[in-house]
């Protein structure tokens, strides 16, 4: 699930034109869950804008009930079809969602002007319904299977591969020191699981040409494990080599 | 070959110093610290933007000191570069007659004065230790080839104090088999405690550095408890300060530095000491603690 924040209202209020005519869309899954573009919150926002004189001519949180504002479908044709007679006298889309979330919107409605209501945080684990826990990052490299399961990347707040900085204090990191240190919550766990052999091993640097921006992860669903196949795969474990690869070599992890 | 490498290799045992870069272009008054320690340190460790606080870099005044004669050690941290960054860093250190390296994660940004910049750790201080050590084996981190070799003598930190120890004694390790051939540590003050910590790690026969941060008052050492991890000054000697007069102060903090220095003397092969500012009590520490 996303994790999302409603932005403070003067800063949404500072996006309009005068006489801009908003409509105001919400999330029934994640935005609906962090209480930050559900349905009571949408109509609240609509509400707000209205007093503070924006010229609001509808709002909706696309159903059924529970569906993600990101399923394009479903979004297009709530917009276009349900409420297209407002949306079709509407200058702009104000989206409580998340950022996946505000670009359905700009193609459900073929390129209109949109604009976020929220901040997106972070992708988590929904623990219960007061409760949504980060515990990746989405950095396209997973290495959990040798940190007990959970990730330094997310919990360490240096993103540190090899172990602990010197700066965790009775096991609370740094930054925060009513935060866990992540390293402290991995080694307890994989001393747990009989696994600190684990934490002695090398780590290897990330590979950040593996996933680069902008066009890589636009792929299509069916084609994604293909599309993994044919990415080069560099070992993430073992002695870094310092040494040339061949030509041969390269062209291989290329292919 | 650096002094520090030839001393710690030989086995014998060896002081260092240390100097904090200022927020500004004037060197005048660092160097000057520096000058205080000239006859009486092997080396002198230039701290990269301590506490995360901009200032000028370590590599400039490491320069300046070696135009100077004194010796370097370049303190080098993950956070503010990414690793061509990094490498690129310690060629040129390389050319301006740079030796010592010590490898450190660095402080995070949000402790410092720009808290809102990017925390960079492309790196951790491990991969920083095994890049340098590729660097000196001929090769980048990509494994093309150099033109030219440096040769690093390579540090690394650990704190003793650590609790638990453990996570601490595995990365030092992990260090070791990336390239550190020497160890600064956090500031001891319970020698009793930095003994099986020695114990421990005396088997992996790497050179280690008792880091000694000069007590100036009551009030440091109690911040220290507070808030710097794997510190702790015991009740004794904040008890020992607190009883001392104020115009007394330093002669009390030399007495007590010196007596840490005797007492984890026997084991390790250094000592580190971080004067903060107090850098002309470090002749008289010296001479009491029988080092001279």
């Amino acid at each position: 699930m996303h994790a999302t924040i409603q932005k403070p209202i003067d800063e949404i209020l500072g996006y309009f034109k005068p006489r801009e005519r908003v409509f105001v869309v919400g999330c029934d899954n994640c935005a609906a869950k962090c209480r930050s573009g559900g349905i009571p919150e949408t109509e609240q926002m609509a509400k707000r804008l209205k007093e503070r004189g924006v010229d609001i001519i509808g709002w909706c949180v696309p159903q059924p009930k529970g569906i993600s504002l990101c399923k394009l479908s479903n979004t297009a044709k709530v917009l276009q079809e349900e409420y297209g007679e407002q949306t079709k006298q509407a200058d702009s889309f104000l989206v409580l969602a998340c950022g996946q979330g505000f670009h359905t919107v700009m193609d459900a409605t073929d390129g209109g002007m949109v604009h976020p209501g929220c901040d997106t945080i972070f992708g988590g684990e929904t623990v219960n319904d007061n409760f949504i826990t980060e515990y990746c990052s989405l950095c396209g490299e997973c290495i959990v299977e040798y940190t007990g399961g959970l990730c330094p990347v997310t919990l360490c707040a240096k993103s540190l591969l090899n172990g602990p900085c010197g700066g965790a204090k009775d096991g609370k990191c740094e930054v925060d020191r009513t935060r866990d240190c992540g390293w402290q919550l991995i080694y307890d766990r994989l001393k747990a699981l009989g696994r600190l052999d684990e934490m002695y091993e090398y780590r290897m640097p990330k590979n950040n040409s593996r996933w680069p921006l902008p066009s890589v992860k636009e792929r299509q669903l069916s084609d994604l494990s293909l599309a993994t196949a044919r990415l080069p795969v560099t070992p993430r474990l073992g002695e870094f080599q310092a040494r040339s690869r061949t030509k041969d070599e390269q062209a291989k992890t290329n292919t | 070959m650096s002094k520090l490498r030839q001393i710690l290799e030989s086995g014998q045992f060896v002081v260092t110093g240390e100097i904090g870069p200022p927020k500004g272009v004037d060197l005048d008054k660092c160097l000057h610290d520096a000058e205080m320690l000239r006859n009486y340190v092997t080396a002198i460790n230039v701290t990269d933007l301590q506490s995360a606080v901009l200032r000028i870099g370590s590599m400039a005044v490491s320069a300046r000191l070696i135009e100077r004669g004194l010796e370097p050690i370049y303190q080098l941290t993950c956070r503010d570069r990414n690793r061509l960054a990094l490498q690129s860093d310690l060629l040129s250190a390389w050319a301006l007659g740079i030796e010592n390296v010590l490898c450190l994660t660095g402080d995070h940004p949000i402790l410092g004065d720009h808290a809102e910049a990017k925390p960079v750790y492309d790196l951790d201080s491990v991969q920083l230790l095994k890049a340098a050590s590729s660097l000196n084996q001929g090769y980048d981190m990509a494994g093309h080839e150099l033109e030219s070799v440096p040769s690093f003598f390579l540090g690394a930190v650990v704190t003793p104090g650590a609790e638990p120890p453990e996570p601490q004694v595995i990365k030092m390790k992990k260090k070791i088999k990336a390239g550190a051939r020497f160890f600064q540590t956090q500031a001891i003050y319970e020698p009793e405690k930095f003994e099986p910590f020695m114990s421990q790690v005396s088997g992996f026969k790497v050179p280690v550095i008792a880091g000694i941060v000069i007590l100036k008052g009551a009030a440091m050492a109690k911040f220290m408890n507070a808030n710097v991890a794997g510190i702790n000054v015991p009740e004794s000697i904040i008890q020992e300060m607190e009883e001392t007069k104020k115009e007394d102060r330093k002669k009390k903090s030399v007495e007590i530095t010196a007596r840490i220095i005797r007492q984890v003397k026997p084991l390790c092969q250094g000592v580190h000491i971080m004067p903060l500012g107090w850098d002309e009590l470090v002749p008289e520490i010296i001479s009491e603690a029988e080092l001279g």
